[in-house]
């Protein structure tokens, strides 16, 4: 028996773990996740592993011996590397910089969630990159924990919220931007976005969710670190693939120095 | 004696006592105190050279008196820690405040403190009495027993004491240079009898990116 049975000021002292009292996939306090691992696997996110008791083995997603499991339940392969497989038996505590980690249960189910918000997750789930950048889509039965600044809120349709909010969201509710028009339209309006004089409140720009399904927001607007969800094919008509389509409007590439004369956003404004 | 306001702000309630305290992190006190600068950590001439060798700096200050005083740092979570005669091993920046009555010292940790980017030296508290440690997000204790040894990586790596051995393990090999490795090429193995205190958070290390 381990003499080190109450450490602290007796009953007010803080709580000791030892493997059998460490929860079994669940949290250990709001910013620390225990996972059980028995001869089983787990994806996580480089880095993120604390501490674990028992014979673990990390090993990046590159590895040979995993190819099968990256081809059913990986499919993102060009960012494989931030991935590591956790691969054995024991338990294993993770954390994200003190940022408050929550699991979620999928049943037969999918999720889109910020990339850099996902921590780790069960191989049964399937993880893909979704149409929208920067985000992951989760997709089949299974576990996953994902880092928050601060806790998160589970939302109903229609909603409407802030784009630092937005955590992800669960059953395609149909993300979509909305603007304020009265703010943004007009002399004024353009004026007034292009240069914060006159009053901007900075919440003209929101997402907006309608359907059935669920949003999840975090309850603060700073964001988490992006990671990155990978390139993706450049192909015409996959958003972020960098080619246009036919027959596209000829727009200004962004980046590209204004001409002088050319009044750029209040220009297309303008119809001109 | 030491009690927890919240979970960031330190009580400690003297008559006539005194504690060692990190310089500066005193934020009220009620009644009479006295604060004083102790150099070298308050360890004495062969402490202060000691320290001034390994780069395991404290600066602390030993406070006295009748009252109350708070102590906080950066608004990091305190956790409080009682010795019964055994010996804490904490990463000076880590310690907060003791009881005067603890012995501090340095030590030296071999790899496992360079792995960590702290040095090769960490400090130890001693005696009887009680200490309050900071950590980013609260911190976990985790028990180490003869058949339940632990491993922990550097970054999230704060205090542990009691009776334990640690090995540095190294899980560096030529897929690591790849890019492919497993993402904990670190690791602090501990075996034996005692507690390892971890926080929630990883600080930059060198194996970070590995």
């Amino acid at each position: 028996m381990s003499t080190y049975g109450t450490p602290g000021a007796g009953p007010t002292g803080p709580v000791v773990h030892d493997p059998m009292t460490l929860p079994a996939d669940d949290n250990v306090n709001a910013y620390t996740f225990c996972v059980e691992l028995k001869s089983g696997q787990w994806f996580l996110q480089k880095g993120k592993m604390i501490a674990y008791y028992g014979a673990i083995e990390f090993n990046g997603i590159g590895h040979g011996r995993l190819d099968r499991l990256v081809r059913t339940s990986f499919h993102s392969p060009l960012h494989a590397s931030d991935w590591v497989v956790a691969e054995g038996s024991g338990r294993m505590l993770l954390a994200d910089r003190a940022f408050d980690v929550n699991s979620y249960d999928l049943d037969d189910g999918n999720l889109t969630i910020r990339a850099g918000n996902l921590l780790a997750f069960q191989p049964s789930l399937a993880l893909k990159q979704s149409i929208v950048p920067g985000f992951l889509t989760l997709i089949g039965t299974g576990k996953f924990v994902a880092a928050s600044n601060g806790p998160v809120v589970f939302m109903e349709p229609p909603i409407r919220v802030d784009p630092q909010a937005l955590v992800g969201w669960a059953d395609c509710p149909s993300p979509c931007h909305h603007y304020d028009h009265g703010y943004l339209t007009g002399v004024l309006g353009g004026l007034r976005a292009m240069t914060g004089l006159g009053g901007v409140s900075g919440e003209e720009h929101q997402f907006e969710f309608v359907g059935a399904g669920t949003v999840l927001l975090q309850s603060s607007e700073s964001l988490m670190d992006e990671t990155a969800t990978g390139a993706v094919p450049a192909e015409p008509g996959v958003p972020g693939g960098g080619v246009p389509g036919p027959g596209g409007h000829g727009q200004q590439p962004p980046g590209a120095p204004r001409l002088p004369g050319q009044l750029g956003d209040l220009q297309r404004r303008f119809g001109l | 004696m030491f009690r927890l306001q919240g979970s960031k702000v330190l009580a400690v309630e003297m008559t006539g006592d005194a504690v060692k305290a990190k310089n500066g992190s005193m934020v009220a006190y009620d009644g009479r105190m006295s604060f004083k600068k102790l150099t070298g950590g308050g360890e004495g001439l062969r402490g202060m050279v000691t320290r001034r060798l390994t780069g395991e700096q404290m600066t602390v200050m030993e406070v006295k008196g009748q009252g109350t005083c708070w102590f906080a740092d950066r608004a990091s979570e305190i956790n409080l820690v009682s010795l019964t005669g055994d010996k804490l091993y904490v990463e000076s920046s880590n310690l907060l405040v003791t009881d005067a009555a603890l012995r501090t010292g340095t030590t030296f940790t071999g790899l496992r403190g360079a792995s960590q980017g702290n040095g090769l030296f960490t400090t130890t508290v001693e005696g009887h009495g009680q200490a309050a440690l900071l950590s980013d997000g609260p911190a976990v204790v985790l028990r180490v027993s003869p058949q339940y040894p632990l491993t922990v990586d550097p970054g999230a790596y704060i205090a542990h004491q009691g009776n334990v051995r640690q090995s540095f393990q190294s899980g560096v090999t030529f897929r690591t240079f790849l890019g492919e490795g497993g993402g904990e090429a670190f690791q602090i193995r501990f075996e034996g009898d005692g507690l390892v205190y971890v926080q929630p958070s990883e600080r930059n290390t060198i194996a970070g990116d590995l």
